[in-house]
Formats: C-alpha cells, sequence, structure tokens
C-alpha cells in the first residue's frame, strides 16, 4: 500500500489550497455513500405543478422538466457518477498490474507478445468502442463501464511493468536474489511493494478522466439512460430546456467538472507527497 | 610575481537555503577568498562542505539561495550586477566547467556547435569561431579536431567530453576559470591525461583558476593554494606545501591519513576520522568539527574557533591546531 | 584441508547484447580463489570487472567457460548444494543508496537471510543475534527500527555489510563498495571490513577502480582490462615490479598526496 509513514510527515507540504482538494475528494465520496438517506425530496417522483421551478429554499438546486428536485436527484446520482469510474478503474488497475507484472519478469517472447497485446489495446478509440458496444448491446451505464475497462487496462499494463522493470534493475533485488531469497518472495516482499507506489497515485488521477468519459457518454446517449440520476444523463434531460430552466444543465454540469477537478488535484498531490523529491507544481 | 590586487575577491560569503517551512539551511558561512592573477587556488571538502555552493553562487547560478557578503571580480561586486552583466562575464570573463561532461553538453548540438556558440553569441562570425574551435580543440588534445566537429557528444569518450567542456569554459579567454570537480568522473589514466591538459592550458596562459575537489590527491601537484573546508566553513587554508606536509587541522590531517597510500605497507592501518559528514546547514554550537575530533575538549563545544594565522600565509580554524599559531600576527 | 579452489572462474565469457551489436565484457578469464584468499580485481571502466563478480556471486551465467563452487558448476546446482552456495557467497554492492529495500525495515532486511536458512533456533536468538551483528558494524540498535531512507550513505553500507555477513557467509565478493562515499567515510568502511574478513576468516574478492583501496586489503590482485586478466599476482610485488604495460600506466596514473611527487610529474606528462 502506500507509503502512510512518508504520506504523513509529508502533510505539512501540502499548500491550504491542495489540502482542500483531500477534503473536497472525501466530501464528494462520502456524499455520495449517505445521498440517497440526505436527498430532501424523493428523486423520482412526478409532479408537473413543479416542472422547472428555479433555486429556491425549498428546492436548492430548483426542479426538472419532470418537478423533480435536483439536489436529490444529484445525490442519488452521486453513487453511479463515482461507482461506475470506481468499478472501471479497479478493473483496469488489477487486469493491468497482473499482465504488467508477469510481462516485466519474463522478458523475452512473452513480454513481447503482452505488449503488442497492449499496443493493439491503447490504439483503439474508447468511445468508439463504447458507442459500438451501446449499440451491439443496447446502451445502459453498464456497456459503458465495460467499454472502458477494456480499452482502460493496457495503460496500467505498460506503466506497472516499466514501474516493475526499473525495480528489478536496483541493487536490493540483487542482493535479495544473493541472499537466496526464493523468486515468489522476491516478487511479493522486494519489487512489487516499490514498484506499485507509484501506480496507486496514477488510479487517483484517472478516476477523475474516467467521470469525464462516464458522464460525455451518458451526455450523447451512449451510457446511462434517462430518467437515470447519473450526473451525465442529468445534463443530457435539461439540455432542451436549458434556456427556461439553466439549472438543469449547469448544475450537474458543474459537479461533474467539479468532482473531477478535486479528483485529479488530489492526484497530483498526493504525487508530490510520495515522492518528496518531486518539486511542487505550485510554489 | 603577483600583481598586488587580487583579481577576485570574496567577502564574507554566506549562503542559506530556506525550505518551505520557513526553515534555514546555512551551508556557506562567511567564506573568504583572494585569488590573484596565474594563481591556482584548490577548494577541498567532502560532501555538505560548501565548496560547490561557492563555486557556483560566482556566477550567480544559485537564484534560490540568499546569499550575503561580497564578490568582486576585479573590483566590481557581482552580487549586485545586472543578470546582463553577469551573463556577459560567464564565458568570457569568468569561465566555469561542470563535474558531470554528460550531463552538461546538450545531447543534440554537435560539440563544433556547442564549443563556437560561446564566440558566437559574442558577434563572431561562424568561419572565425570554427577556425578558433578547431585550434582549441587540437590543443586540448583532442586528435583529429576538424573532422571531430560535427560529432555529438555521445560518440565521445568521458575524458573527451570533459575537454569539450573545457573548451567552452576557455574559448572566449577568461581571466579566471572556475574547475568543479572536473576529474571526478573519470578513469585513473584519463583523470592524468585530463589534469596534464589543464596544467599545460592554464600554465601558458596565466590564467587563474579555481578548482574545487573532494579528492587531495588530485590537486596535490596542480595547486599553489588550498583551502579546505567543513560543513560551509572554511577549516584551513595555506600554500600547498603547508597543508599536505604540515597540516594545522585535525581535519586536513584526518583526511590526508584516510587516503591509502600505493606505498604503505598494508599491515599499517588507515586512519579514519569517526562520525559522520555532516548534512549540509547542519547547525551546531562551537566548533563544527568537534563530534569527529579527537583532540576536542570543552572550549571547543563551547566557543566557535576563528580563522587565525600559524605561518606564512597559512591559516587555521581551530582551539588546539597541530601547530602553533602565530601570535603576533593575531593580535589586533 | 584439501586444497581445492572454493570458487572458480574457468576460462569464463560474458557477452552483452545481440549479433552485431555485442559487446565482450569478459573473454576467456580464469581465476581461482582458495579458501582463506584476499584477492582484488582491478580495472577501469570497461575492463569487466564488475561482470566478473556478478558471475561469481551466481548473478550472471557465462555464456562460455563456467563458475565452480567446491568443484561443481554454480548453473547446476539444486536443492541443498545451490543453498549452500548462496549461503555461503555474499555480496556488497556499489550504491548504498539502491541496496537497501526503501520500504522494509532494517531489522527485517537483516534478518531475511537468517530466517530463510533457519540458523537460529527462534525469533529470539536471532534477534539477540542481529542486534549484536549490528552493534560489531558500528550501527547502534535503536536503528534496527528504522527505514533506510533515515540514513547517510556510509551507515547504509554497514547495513549492507552486515546484511551480508548475517547469513554467516565464507566468500564476501565486494564490488566497488566505497567508491561512492566521502574520503573519510571510506577509510572507516574500508576498516571494517579489514577487521571482518580477519575476524571471521573470510575469503575476500574485492572488486574496485582504485589500486591503493585494493591493496590495503587484499594480499593478492588480478587487473584486467577490456574483459581479459593482463596480470596476477602478490600486491606488493604487482605495485612494486609490475611487469605489464596496462598495469605500469595504471601505476604511473594514480595521483598521491605529495606535492613534491605530483609536481614533477605533471611537468612530466604529456598532453595527447
Amino acid at each position: 500500500m502506500l507509503d502512510k509513514s512518508k504520506i504523513s510527515s509529508q502533510w505539512g507540504r501540502l499548500s491550504w489550497f491542495e489540502k482542500g482538494c483531500f477534503v473536497g475528494v472525501i466530501s464528494v465520496i462520502v456524499l455520495a455513500v449517505v445521498g440517497p438517506w440526505i436527498a430532501p425530496h424523493d428523486p423520482y417522483f412526478v409532479d408537473l405543478d413543479k416542472s422547472l421551478l428555479p433555486p429556491s429554499s425549498e428546492h436548492w438546486f430548483g426542479t426538472d422538466v419532470d418537478g423533480r428536485d435536483i439536489l436529490s436527484r444529484l445525490l442519488f446520482g452521486a453513487r453511479s457518477t463515482l461507482l461506475a469510474p470506481l468499478g472501471v478503474i479497479v478493473f483496469a488497475a488489477s487486469v493491468g498490474t497482473v499482465i504488467g507484472t508477469i510481462a516485466a519478469l519474463n522478458p523475452g517472447v512473452v513480454d513481447e507478445l503482452i505488449m503488442r497485446l497492449c499496443d493493439v489495446g491503447l490504439a483503439f478509440p474508447a468511445l468508439v468502442l463504447s458507442i459500438g458496444l451501446a449499440s451491439a448491446l443496447g446502451p445502459s451505464l453498464r456497456s459503458a463501464i465495460i467499454a472502458l475497462a477494456l480499452t482502460w487496462w493496457p495503460g496500467y499494463a505498460r506503466l506497472v511493468r516499466s514501474l516493475v522493470l526499473e525495480v528489478t534493475h536496483k541493487e536490493f533485488i540483487e542482493s535479495a536474489k544473493v541472499l537466496g531469497v526464493p523468486r515468489r518472495k522476491i516478487v511479493f516482499r522486494h519489487i512489487l511493494p516499490n514498484a506499485l507506489n507509484a501506480m496507486y497515485v496514477q488510479t487517483t488521477i484517472d478516476v477523475s478522466a474516467v467521470i469525464l468519459v462516464i458522464s460525455g457518454l451518458s451526455f450523447i446517449g451512449a451510457g446511462a439512460q434517462p430518467p437515470s440520476s447519473e450526473w451525465g444523463a442529468m445534463v443530457t434531460s435539461g439540455r432542451d430546456y436549458m434556456l427556461t430552466g439553466w439549472w438543469t444543465v449547469v448544475v450537474p454540469g458543474i459537479a461533474i467538472s467539479l468532482t473531477a477537478m478535486l479528483f485529479n488535484l488530489s492526484g497530483d498531490a498526493l504525487r508530490v507527497l510520495n515522492d518528496p523529491t518531486l518539486k511542487q507544481s505550485r510554489g | 610575481m603577483l600583481s598586488s590586487r587580487p583579481i577576485l575577491e570574496i567577502n564574507n560569503l554566506s549562503i542559506d537555503f530556506r525550505t518551505k517551512d520557513g526553515a534555514e539551511r546555512k551551508v556557506l558561512e562567511n567564506f573568504n577568498l583572494r585569488l590573484y592573477e596565474g594563481q591556482r587556488i584548490a577548494v577541498v571538502g567532502e560532501s555538505g562542505s560548501g565548496k560547490t555552493v561557492m563555486a557556483s553562487s560566482i556566477l550567480r547560478l544559485l537564484p534560490e539561495a540568499h546569499s550575503s557578503g561580497e564578490i568582486l571580480f576585479k573590483g566590481e561586486n557581482l552580487m549586485v550586477a545586472t543578470s546582463r552583466r553577469v551573463s556577459e562575464i560567464r564565458g568570457a570573463e569568468i569561465g566555469m566547467t561542470f563535474q558531470d561532461p554528460l550531463s552538461s553538453l546538450n545531447p543534440i548540438m554537435t560539440i563544433g556547435d556547442q564549443v563556437s556558440e560561446v564566440l558566437r553569441i559574442r558577434g563572431v562570425s561562424k568561419k572565425e569561431a570554427s577556425d578558433r574551435t578547431v585550434v582549441l580543440l587540437q590543443e586540448l588534445g583532442i586528435e583529429d579536431a576538424p573532422n571531430r566537429l560535427n560529432s555529438y557528444p555521445y560518440e565521445f569518450s568521458g575524458g573527451m567530453r570533459q575537454r569539450v567542456l573545457l573548451a567552452m569554459s576557455v574559448i572566449a579567454s577568461p581571466s579566471i576559470l572556475i574547475a568543479d570537480e572536473p576529474t571526478t568522473a573519470l578513469d585513473v589514466r584519463v583523470q592524468a591525461q585530463v589534469m596534464a591538459t589543464i596544467n599545460q592550458f592554464t600554465s601558458k596562459r596565466n590564467l587563474a583558476t579555481i578548482f574545487i575537489s573532494h579528492d587531495l590527491s588530485v590537486v596535490a601537484g596542480f595547486a599553489d593554494y588550498v583551502v579546505v573546508m567543513y560543513a560551509g566553513r572554511v577549516v584551513e587554508e595555506g600554500p600547498v606545501d603547508e597543508i599536505f606536509y604540515r597540516p594545522a587541522h585535525p581535519y586536513t590531517r584526518g583526511l590526508l591519513d584516510s587516503i591509502p597510500s600505493i606505498d604503505q605497507s598494508s599491515e599499517k592501518r588507515l586512519n579514519s576520522i569517526p562520525g559522520v559528514t555532516p548534512e549540509p546547514g547542519h547547525r551546531s554550537s562551537g566548533c563544527v568539527f568537534r563530534d569527529r575530533c579527537d583532540s576536542a575538549q570543552e572550549t571547543c563545544s563551547a566557543k566557535a574557533p576563528e580563522l587565525l594565522t600559524t605561518g606564512e600565509k597559512h591559516l587555521v580554524r581551530c582551539h588546539f591546531p597541530l601547530l602553533p599559531l602565530s601570535t603576533s600576527r593575531n593580535m589586533g | 584441508m584439501s586444497d581445492i579452489s572454493y570458487l572458480e572462474a574457468i576460462e569464463v565469457s560474458k557477452v552483452f547484447g545481440r549479433k552485431s551489436r555485442s559487446k565482450i565484457a569478459v573473454d576467456g578469464v580464469s581465476l581461482s580463489v582458495k579458501a582463506g584468499d584476499s584477492i582484488g580485481i582491478v580495472g577501469e571502466s570497461g575492463s569487466g570487472k564488475s561482470t566478473m563478480a556478478r558471475m561469481l556471486v551466481g548473478l550472471l551465467s557465462p555464456n562460455k567457460g563456467l563458475i565452480a563452487f567446491n568443484g561443481e558448476d554454480v548453473t547446476q546446482l539444486r536443492g541443498k548444494h545451490k543453498s549452500d552456495f548462496r549461503k555461503d557467497v555474499q555480496m556488497v554492492f556499489q550504491d548504498p543508496y539502491a541496496s537497501l529495500n526503501p520500504r522494509m525495515k532494517i531489522f527485517d532486511q537483516l534478518a531475511e537471510g537468517p530466517r530463510l536458512y533457519q540458523l537460529y533456533d527462534g525469533e529470539l536468538r536471532l534477534k539477540d543475534a542481529i542486534e549484536e551483528l549490528f552493534m560489531s558494524v558500528g550501527m547502534s540498535v535503536e536503528h534496527l527500527n528504522r527505514y533506510p531512507r533515515e540514513f547517510s550513505g556510509g551507515q547504509r553500507q554497514r547495513i549492507c555489510i552486515a546484511r551480508a555477513l548475517a547469513v554467516q557467509p565464507r566468500i564476501l565478493i565486494c564490488d566497488e563498495p566505497v567508491s561512492s562515499l566521502d574520503v573519510s567515510i571510506q577509510a572507516q568502511i574500508l576498516n571494517l571490513l579489514k577487521d571482518k574478513v580477519s575476524e571471521l576468516n573470510l575469503t575476500l574478492i574485492f572488486v574496485a577502480h582504485d589500486l591503493a583501496v585494493v591493496k590495503y586489503l587484499c594480499s593478492s590482485m588480478a587487473v584486467m582490462e577490456r574483459g581479459k586478466i593482463v596480470e596476477h599476482g602478490d600486491s606488493n610485488s604487482i605495485f612494486g615490479n609490475p611487469i605489464h604495460g596496462y598495469t605500469k600506466s595504471l601505476l604511473k596514473a594514480i595521483p598521491t598526496p605529495n606535492p613534491i611527487a605530483e609536481r614533477e610529474r605533471l611537468s612530466l606528462a604529456k598532453v595527447q
């Protein structure tokens, strides 16, 4: 896992802005978890009398065309909006790590084969595949997740492969070999804990990218479908009413960009925390 | 022999780095130096001694450092000079070479271009710059120089690259050469060749040189005057023969004793200095060397010693130096 | 005892790279090390000395020839013979900053070897032994609970030496262990090695580019140039009376802390 002792000692190095980003990310995750319980209204209840009400004290973010409270929809939708990327990343990182490690530890034919496979995967445009799958299986959040997971793992395989290769050449690995430590133990006790350090950081940054892609897919109709309260779907269902009810589009839009940004910046700060030798990008 | 005014005068140079949480790390404290025309000064020290920081700050290469004191080059204070003036001085009046020739050379530029560039940016024509480059490279021992102008750094060996760096630093005929560990990364035979090259070149032009090194033996034949540094302070300085044959500071003595000699028999034990070299910016009360000194006493913890005279131009910073202090000189 | 060599390189060659872009690192070298020897392997960069060290310790396999441990081909060892080899032949590496696992406590890194070979009866005895070993290399016991990043280069090398000695080896191979250390620390580590070698009756193979260092520790020496051994014999004889041209040129090039001699050497040197 991440080097906890190093992280706690470096925490003080972060600027207020960066600390705020971490707090923000955790808040979003917490909201996603408890959202359904704290939502003030039922997100599915249609009440046409309340159609397109502007933000007010009763409806903080207003209502959509079907009279549903935007805030409540946001809170309910947080789960799918966040869980989907999490699912993609967990799959991609796990599969990528295993494959990348195998490639790094078996130079020669095995390594070449795996790398060519990754090249194919990386050459595949994620969006095209997603749209293709959407038309084949019928559009849904599930097909979007599958498409992304399939195109995302090669990136991790490549990354982990180079991280493992870098560690394998260090003298402390040679030393373990000279001591006579069996190969399996060398891999799990010496190589992986050191190599994977940098990968965890990458996952945080990737979450933000996947959030954007999935919301984007939902927006164009290839992902979550209305009446889902997934945020991308919310934006698309509010699209037609932008002039009469801008809050139906702007609010979920801001939620998406803000969350993506928070994850991205936190990941960046995590990178610096993890490796004290890196110069920080901000002051 | 030496003209009366020093060509470079460093007075009370102190450098510290401030970390994010405001802590101050003093890496150089009250450094003084006088370099005369044609003189060769070696500045020696281990890691954390401050020697490299000192050398880099002469040409203002450390923008993030907080420096105080003055650096007078021919009377002009470089610490307050405009960056434009400093750019003019770099290369043309004060040249500098660095330790790792591979990272100091631009990998995608031919060596001919890199050396000529120094002249070209000063308005010299392409042809003339190229001719002068060839002549200089030949003088520095690069055979077949005309044909090698179009080579890239990666095609050269370590010793050759170091000569290219040297060429870049002296082609505009500066009055001072600062050589920062020029032979450290080289094999022993190449090191000897490069030292011979530097020696011959600087003698011929009577070029004042500051030679930074962690290796005392390398500078033994080259230097006129040696400055020994430890933890950001000068602990001893003097004419080269004094320092090597009559060291006054326990650290200098310890360093000399730490060098395995090729003529001593292996039965004789190497005298090592106990303890650890201090972190840059390490602070201590009293003498910086007391933790590792055999002859340390109470005074050493209480009070920091001054740099005092012990012989002809020989100064030492120690309460209990290995040679007696000249009392008459130190009064007042 | 029998005169069989402990560790022997028999006409070994090692080539790196493929076909046209290959480089011969070691070219038909034979070297025999007997119990109690202290032999230095000296050469400049590209001489093949580090490659030799890695072949002798079993990290690299020769392309031609073989490395023999107690008469058996190292690459063919299996089972107990193999673990005996691993236990008996240990190595100290050059870069103290890369030789320790940054994520593992010092104690665990020292204990890994002994645990593997079950050298001690129970964790308590192991802990005592490790503490004693650690102190004997000049470190304090409370440092055992820390991580490598808190230590300087010289301290890390002491830790690495302790790690190598923890499995009670018979042969210690050192690959330029002091090259990246400050001069004053170098002397400390050299003295530590000298003491340990005599205290534990170790066979020492010391690889370095610094002839004076090798002479201090080793009674015999092999000089390598471009993959071959050009001169081999008693250290004092080689220094006093070098035969091969390369050895002579190496010795001539070594600087000494003697200004008078050095000035003379510089004035005689030709710029080439």
